[in-house]
């Protein structure tokens, strides 16, 4: 993964309404929280002094619940909203300073977005749709059609260049839209809850398909969704949106191994760990343990709760973790079903 | 949560009504008075039929005064009139004279008698006293008559003024009876909604229905009870207020108005007369491109090409018809006039579209736009055509052109409306979607709007082509041409015969034309 970051968001607000700069200066001079702009100034305040960075290849979830300021958010980075403070930055560029018709071309060729209302043109067919950001850049038509030919076959959906959107199930138009975010061969993909109007098999299908398909392509992404299981699925990393504030940015380990807040603490007592917390999180310096390591098994620090779960199972002793080759720490037994059950203190 | 042992299970019947909250509820609406009010609704809560058992001695009294003290003023209007019926039947009864009409005829004609009786006396020749004589006795005959039914309608003013009273009764008692029955339904609208529902007793209700009463009940048993009322009463003093306010011989207020306004029309069309006769070039071209189109070509051509149109568009089915409707116009000679109505009815529809698509995309994207757009809308949609055909003529002078744009008035809301319509029915997910994907202005108008629109759009169009086709008869009130001068003419004569003749042919014109569009608009939904 290389290191230049593709997108920067740096202490974004956004208020809506008529009033919004005066509420804007008022909460920056007065500090004001988000009850009392809406008493005094009659705005709402959609996200509040949001900053997060997005290197090239990564990921990137934003979850919270409705209302917690998400899709606000991610509608800054191609202003689609215009932000009331704050810079956001793709490619070393700022966006709120570039002219419409450079904007315009910014949207078309860097980023494509999926929604979660599809938004298919239902009177055009499938290549079409497709080949839509292609055609506003004025692309010639068969130009279009063998790209649109392309990214059709990414998404499986070779063969339904012909049909109208409403032939399609649900599954078959939500990856129509992948298709289209794709077919200009955007640097960023920006991803507005895509899966969350499907039904539950057909989501994961899609999930899986998504997350391998970004990886081939290597695509900048982010992803929105109010669900935790799919934030944790997809991304490489993920913040969690609360009332319009960022309450934590981490990797999925970190998040459900170290919640920043009661309020992330709740959201993550569900997840299933196994697969997520990985030895070097829950292991013991090697000096702690007293009795001898003969014969105790050996696993890797990166090795998830699911497989040292394995090489415990047959042994009293504790499982000796590695780094390259030299022993660098243990996890007894409680250490490990303490793990399993999220990280709770002895 | 409560513990499960709070909780009791209560049969139905064994449910006490809880009284104190329902009684503060009800003082709290009635105001004053409320300790009455709580006991007589009470009384209505309990019982299960319909008979009343409360009787409001007040309501009954006051009669329509109570009912506008507790602002129910539905009540209150029913039973001020059937008081003031009652009352004008007491008055009758009582001071008026029911005889009065026949006692004056008798008189006249006692006086036509004496009258003759006097020219017989003073006559010479025998034939002439002999005639006058018998004549005189006759009129003296019915003016006993007379005399006799006057004295009998005088009997009756006694029964007259006992239903007056028996009528008066019977309402105060209905009102007694009812007035709680009434005031608890007020009561019940009040508790679902206690802002919009008057309640209690207010000064203000009570002088505004005492006023009330007293303006109108006098006035009208003033009126049908005393035999030679006031001028003034009967009709409205136009006139007089007019000498007032102009002053003396210097016309009415409504000769002055008119006069203004003509002169003000005249100025007008004098001051834009260019910019008027441009308008009416620009339709004029329209309407002889169309005309040299319909009736320049050979008739062969025309009808070959509107039959394979209907056919192509609208299926073999409306192809026949169409021949046969063509075949009728050809046959019974009208031809060319149905030719000229088809060229009308066409210029007006492109005018509609070319002005009313482009208005209302504009009304579709801005709803102040539309707010303020949308009282001229009714307006040209309601106002009879009469009325706007006047000041055509003014403006745009007498023929086609006028009346093609008095067809435009008319024509065109429709349009413009289906059109703002379904500019706003866009998805705004599919428009965002569009913005994201860096369409323009100008592109999403193009690729997403105006497409997603067009259905609505499309129904726009064949309403204001059918609104238009209706407009045929009357714009020839103004010289125009086509189908509508001939049925005019017709109609100017009472010419049975010529007259339905011509109303079948643009009856026909008109079923073709919408199955023809209706046709086309299936073709185009079969795509999708």
């Amino acid at each position: 993964m290389s290191e230049e970051t593709v997108i920067r968001v740096k202490d974004v607000w956004k208020i809506f309404g008529a009033r919004a700069r005066d509420a804007m200066r008022a909460v920056k001079d007065e500090g004001l929280g988000k009850p009392e702009v809406l008493e005094r100034f009659g705005c709402v305040v959609g996200v509040q002094g949001a900053s997060f960075e997005v290197p090239r290849g990564e990921i990137f979830c934003i979850m919270g619940l409705s209302g917690s300021g998400k899709s606000t958010l991610v509608r800054h980075v191609n202003r689609l909203i215009e932000p009331t403070a704050g810079t956001i930055e793709i490619l070393g560029r700022d966006v709120s300073a570039i002219s419409e018709n450079e904007l315009r071309r910014i949207r078309a060729q860097q980023i494509g977005m999926v929604f979660q209302h599809i938004a298919l043109m239902p009177h055009r067919s499938v290549h079409d749709n497709v080949a839509y950001p292609l055609e506003i850049r004025k692309v010639s038509k068969s130009k279009r059609w063998a790209i649109s030919d392309h990214a059709l076959g990414l998404v499986d959906l070779t063969g339904y260049e012909d049909r109208l959107p409403t032939e399609l199930s649900g599954g078959m138009q939500q990856r129509v839209g992948i298709a289209r975010a794709l077919a200009s061969d955007p640097e960023i993909l920006l991803m507005d809850e895509p899966f969350s109007a499907l039904d539950p098999l057909i989501r994961l299908q899609l999930q899986d398909q998504f997350k391998s398909l970004v990886a081939q392509l290597k695509k900048t992404t982010l992803f929105i969704t109010h669900d935790l299981d799919e934030a944790i699925r997809i991304g490489h990393r993920i913040a969690i949106m609360k009332d319009g504030v960022i309450v934590q940015i981490g990797t999925p380990e970190d998040i459900v191994m170290n919640p920043a807040d009661d309020y992330v603490r709740e959201f993550v007592q569900g997840i299933s760990k196994l697969k997520l917390v990985k030895a070097h999180s829950i292991m013991e310096p090697l000096d702690s343990h007293k009795g001898s390591l003969d014969g105790a098994p050996r696993a890797d620090e990166g090795a998830d709760l699911d497989q040292l779960i394995d090489l415990s199972v047959d042994t009293d002793q504790p499982v000796v973790i590695t780094e390259g080759g030299t022993d660098v720490g243990v996890v007894t037994k409680p250490r490990l079903l303490r793990g399993i059950q999220g990280g709770k203190d002895d | 949560m409560t513990d499960a042992t709070d909780l009791k299970v209560t049969a139905a019947s064994d449910i006490e009504v809880d009284r104190e909250a329902l009684d503060a509820s009800i003082r709290k609406f009635t105001g004053p008075n409320g300790d009455y009010y709580v006991r007589a609704l009470h009384k209505i809560h309990d019982v299960t039929g319909f008979v009343p058992r409360t009787f409001n001695i007040w309501a009954a009294v006051l009669g329509p005064i109570w009912a506008a003290s507790r602002a129910i003023w539905g009540m209150f209007w029913a039973f001020l009139i059937l008081e003031i019926i009652a009352w004008v039947q007491i008055g009758r009864g009582a001071w008026g004279n029911p005889g009065a009409d026949m006692a004056e005829r008798a008189a006249r004609q006692q006086e036509r008698a004496q009258e003759l009786m006097q020219r017989a006396n003073e006559a010479t020749e025998q034939a002439d006293i002999d005639g006058f004589t018998k004549l005189a006795e006759n009129i003296q005959k019915a003016a006993d008559s007379s005399f006799e039914k006057a004295e009998a309608a005088q009997a009756e003013a006694l029964g007259i003024m006992l239903t007056g009273l028996v009528l008066l009764t019977v309402f105060k008692l209905i009102q007694g009876l009812y007035a709680d029955q009434v005031y608890e339904k007020q009561y019940s609208r009040w508790r679902i909604d206690p802002e919009a529902t008057e309640s209690g007793r207010s000064t203000r209700n009570i002088v505004m229905g005492v006023v009330l009463t007293l303006l109108i009940g006098p006035l009208i048993v003033y009126k049908f009870t005393v035999n030679a009322s006031l001028a003034l009463l009967d009709a409205f003093p136009e006139q007089e207020v007019s000498a007032m306010i102009m002053g003396e011989g210097a016309g009415t207020i409504f000769s002055n108005l008119a006069s203004w306004m003509e002169a003000r029309i005249d100025a007008a069309a004098a001051a834009g007369g260019d910019v008027f006769d441009g308008i009416v070039a620009g339709v004029r071209g329209v309407l002889d491109a169309l005309t040299l189109a319909l009736n320049g070509s050979p008739w062969p051509v025309v009808m070959l090409v509107i039959v394979v149109t209907a056919w192509r568009v609208a299926g073999p089915r409306v192809a026949i018809f169409t021949s046969a409707a063509l075949a009728y116009t050809a046959l019974l000679g009208y031809w060319a006039v149905a030719m000229e109505t088809v060229a009308l009815v066409g210029a007006a529809v492109i005018l509609c579209v070319v002005i009313g698509i482009p208005l209302g995309i504009w009304f579709g994207k801005s709803r102040r736009a539309y707010n303020m757009a949308e009282p001229v809308l009714d307006l040209m949609q309601t106002l009879p055509a009469f009325v706007y055909l006047i000041p055509i003529i003014a403006f745009f002078g007498t023929g086609n052109p006028p009346g093609i744009l008095a067809t435009i008035i008319f024509g065109m809301p429709p349009v413009i409306r289906l059109t703002a319509l379904g500019m706003r029915g866009v998805p705004d997910s599919i428009k965002e979607a569009a913005v994201a994907f860096g369409a323009s202005k100008w592109q999403l108008l193009k690729d997403v709007e105006t497409p997603l629109a067009l259905p609505s759009i499309m129904t726009g169009v064949n309403q204001t082509i059918l609104m238009c086709l209706s407009m045929v008869v009357i714009i020839s009130l103004i010289g125009g041409g086509g189908l509508g001068k001939e049925i005019l003419e017709a109609l100017q004569y009472a010419a049975k015969g010529p007259g339905l003749l011509g109303g079948f042919a643009i009856l026909f014109l008109a079923m073709v034309m919408d199955r023809i569009v209706q046709g086309a608009f299936r073709r185009e939904g079969r795509k999708d």
